[in-house]
């Protein structure tokens, strides 16, 4: 619909596109509100792949002819995003790649080399010449280069959970005892493909209040994985006998720490306490260039219920209670991470941010 | 003669700007003297800009003195792999020099940007003698609006900790001078360790002033954050596995080395940090883990 007649080409566009950027606007608030609202587990998986469509969208039928235009309106609409749950650190990981994806392109078009548009260094820092990028040149094909990065991405994500789950015969040997908490679904895969090959057996913490323990005991148990259930407070008296804690997490700071389940922390104290390594299998859009500081904004807390329940009326005037959905488990209690790329050490994440993520976009 | 000149032009700088890094000042000079210098070949400059570094390490044995020279040398042989004409090369040496003077004037704001959100509000703090780097960090803390208090050390033998203190109080923030003994006795009450650097080695360690490794041990041994703050320009080409391997010419004033009299009677201002201790560190090129630093380091020197 719109008017369409003799008149300029640009007045005829303009109120189709104009439709357009309203429902996409309309769809950007939805997200957020679905994100803010929070509700069911959301998986990251589906969070990023949804991210990434709305950015493709905006890339596609976003009014900008400038590269430095993108940018700037990926950046306002990832701020919007970002803001509705601040917890959810995979959408803020993908307005970042698909910054980074912007400069690289604008780059190359440029004629730049790939070198010289590096983060800062010593060595950018001595030769350098003067001011930086501005985006302003524009280029047609930008639009279309931008859009096929994008669903590059979109293909990697499909394939991340396998390219993990690939990684386990090397880890897992017969006749080990895994521990692990709560229910991830790398893990599930990850483990479920070990034990297509090899006898093991798994003892899965619970991890109160929401029991997620239960359902990953359940979906392992049907592979022929002989499980066990236990409660978290048992784990310091099992891990004796444990030969590897294998977790996921929800996010990987950029000094190499955890955001994960709440529990997780009490496991790796007690894994260290034992020496037993640590094992964390997570994809690469997990990882976040943020640091653990003053913010604390990835803290989330839910409804207390599950802790103490509203029929306990007469003493819940009396008392606090919190349900933290998340923890913070310090990178010097872990041993490796997995991830779609290979192996990793903690002290190593700092080279992988550098590849996936341009300082500039740290704060978004 | 050209020697005097050079050594006047930096104990200029360092007098009519007391805020100035040291490695910052002799940048600084050695630019003027590469302005004036009259020789013909890269070969030339290289000898003669390595002889004034010499007379500058004469002045200042500081460690940031000799990060500075490095670093400026390195800078002059950047650029003349690019530029075989000595004329336009050293147009373009100069002009590069005075960018880059302009970039690390701004390094202590973006490091105290950087660095201000890990003070909670409430937070006590323990740092360690006299360092600009830290007092920037400290004031851009007071301008967000956040209320901390602080501890310092002593640092004898100059009682450097006495004029933090008196700087400190200048900005309204509670300050309590403590003794250098007293660090393992106050390390519970502290939230977190803040201490500046002379140099930070390839390691990812750091040599500051004496007194800083104690600090750090008792940090990790209580379990609590040690953070750094450094400029880039801070970053040397050193590896020591422990006390022992730091350079003698670091470790005692220039006046001291002079004398050429038994270095095992004096005490020595700077110790090394192992990076094992240091949490992180906070540069004009980011937070840095400790383990990034000698990637940075590689980038430049090959």
């Amino acid at each position: 619909m719109g008017r369409r007649g003799a008149g300029s080409g640009s007045a005829a566009a303009m109120p189709g596109a104009a439709e357009r950027g309203s429902e996409l606007s309309e769809q950007i608030e939805a997200f957020a509100a679905r994100l803010r609202r929070g509700g069911e587990r959301p998986r990251s998986e589906d969070t990023a792949r949804q991210t990434l469509s709305l950015l493709r969208k905006i890339v596609g039928n976003g009014r900008w002819s400038r590269a430095g235009e993108l940018m700037d309106l990926i950046r306002t609409e990832g701020q919007r995003m970002t803001a509705a749950q601040p917890s959810e650190t995979t959408v803020g990981n993908m307005v970042r790649r698909v910054l980074k994806v912007i400069r690289e392109e604008y780059g190359r078009l440029h004629g730049r080399s790939e070198e010289s548009d590096q983060q800062e260094s010593l060595h950018k820092l001595l030769t350098s010449g003067g001011l930086s990028e501005d985006f302003r040149t524009p280029y047609p094909s930008l639009r279309a280069n931008v859009i096929e990065a994008i669903n590059e991405m979109l293909i990697e994500l499909e394939g991340t959970t396998d390219n993990i789950a690939m990684q386990a015969l090397e880890h897992i040997h017969s006749n080990e005892v895994i521990m692990t908490i709560g229910y991830s679904r790398t893990v599930e895969a990850f483990l479920k493909e070990a034990a297509r090959k090899r006898k093991f057996q798994v003892i899965v913490a619970e991890c109160a209040p929401f029991c997620q323990g239960h359902e990953m005991a359940v979906r392992l148990s049907k592979e022929n994985i002989e499980t066990t259930v236990m409660s978290d407070a048992a784990i310091f008296a099992v891990m004796s006998r444990v030969n590897k804690v294998i977790i996921g997490t929800k996010t990987i700071l950029a000094n190499g720490a955890l955001i994960a389940v709440s529990g997780t922390h009490t496991l790796a104290l007690a894994a260290k306490h034992h020496s037993t390594p640590l094992i964390v299998c997570a994809p690469m859009f997990k990882l976040s260039p943020q640091f653990p500081n003053e913010e604390d904004s990835f803290h989330k807390f839910v409804s207390p219920q599950e802790v103490l329940p509203f029929t306990e009326g007469e003493i819940l005037a009396k008392i606090n209670v919190h349900c933290p959905v998340f923890d913070y488990v310090p990178p010097e209690l872990i041993t490796l991470f997995i991830s779609n790329i290979g192996g990793n050490a903690p002290s190593y994440i700092y080279r992988l941010m550098s590849e996936l993520y341009h300082p500039d976009d740290y704060e978004l | 003669s050209e020697e005097n000149y050079l050594i006047e032009t930096f104990r200029a700088q360092l007098r009519d700007d007391p805020d100035v890094a040291s490695a910052v000042a002799a940048i600084r000079a050695l630019l003027g003297f590469l302005k004036q210098d009259r020789g013909e070949t890269i070969q030339g400059l290289r000898s003669s800009l390595r002889d004034a570094i010499d007379t500058l390490s004469r002045v200042d044995s500081s460690v940031a003195v000799s990060s500075g020279g490095e670093l400026f040398l390195r800078f002059i042989s950047l650029t003349s792999l690019e530029y075989s004409d000595y004329s336009k090369c050293k147009e373009i040496m100069i002009e590069r020099g005075e960018i880059f003077l302009a970039k690390v004037s701004l390094s202590r704001n973006k490091i105290a940007k950087l660095c201000h959100p890990f003070i909670r509000d409430g937070a006590r703090i323990l740092t360690h003698a006299y360092s600009r780097v830290v007092l920037r960090v400290l004031e851009a803390a007071v301008e967000s609006k956040k209320r901390f208090s602080v501890y310092v050390t002593e640092s004898q033998p100059d009682e450097a900790g006495q004029k933090m203190a008196k700087a400190l109080r200048k900005l309204n923030i509670p300050v309590t001078v403590i003794l250098d003994a007293a660090v393992g006795y106050i390390m519970e009450k502290v939230d977190l360790v803040l201490v500046g650097a002379e140099g930070v080695v390839e390691s990812g360690g750091i040599i500051n002033k004496i007194g800083t490794n104690q600090i750090a041990v008792c940090a990790k041994a209580q379990n609590k954050p040690f953070y750094v703050v450094a400029e880039s320009f801070k970053f040397v080409r050193l590896f020591p596995l422990n006390q022992q391997d730091v350079p003698d010419r670091f470790k005692y004033k220039a006046d001291t080395l002079k004398t050429g009299q038994n270095l095992t009677e004096e005490h020595p201002w700077i110790d090394y940090t192992s990076p094992s201790l240091i949490t992180l560190l906070f540069t004009d090129l980011g937070v840095l883990t400790p383990s990034a630093v000698s990637d940075e380091l590689i980038k430049l020197y090959l």
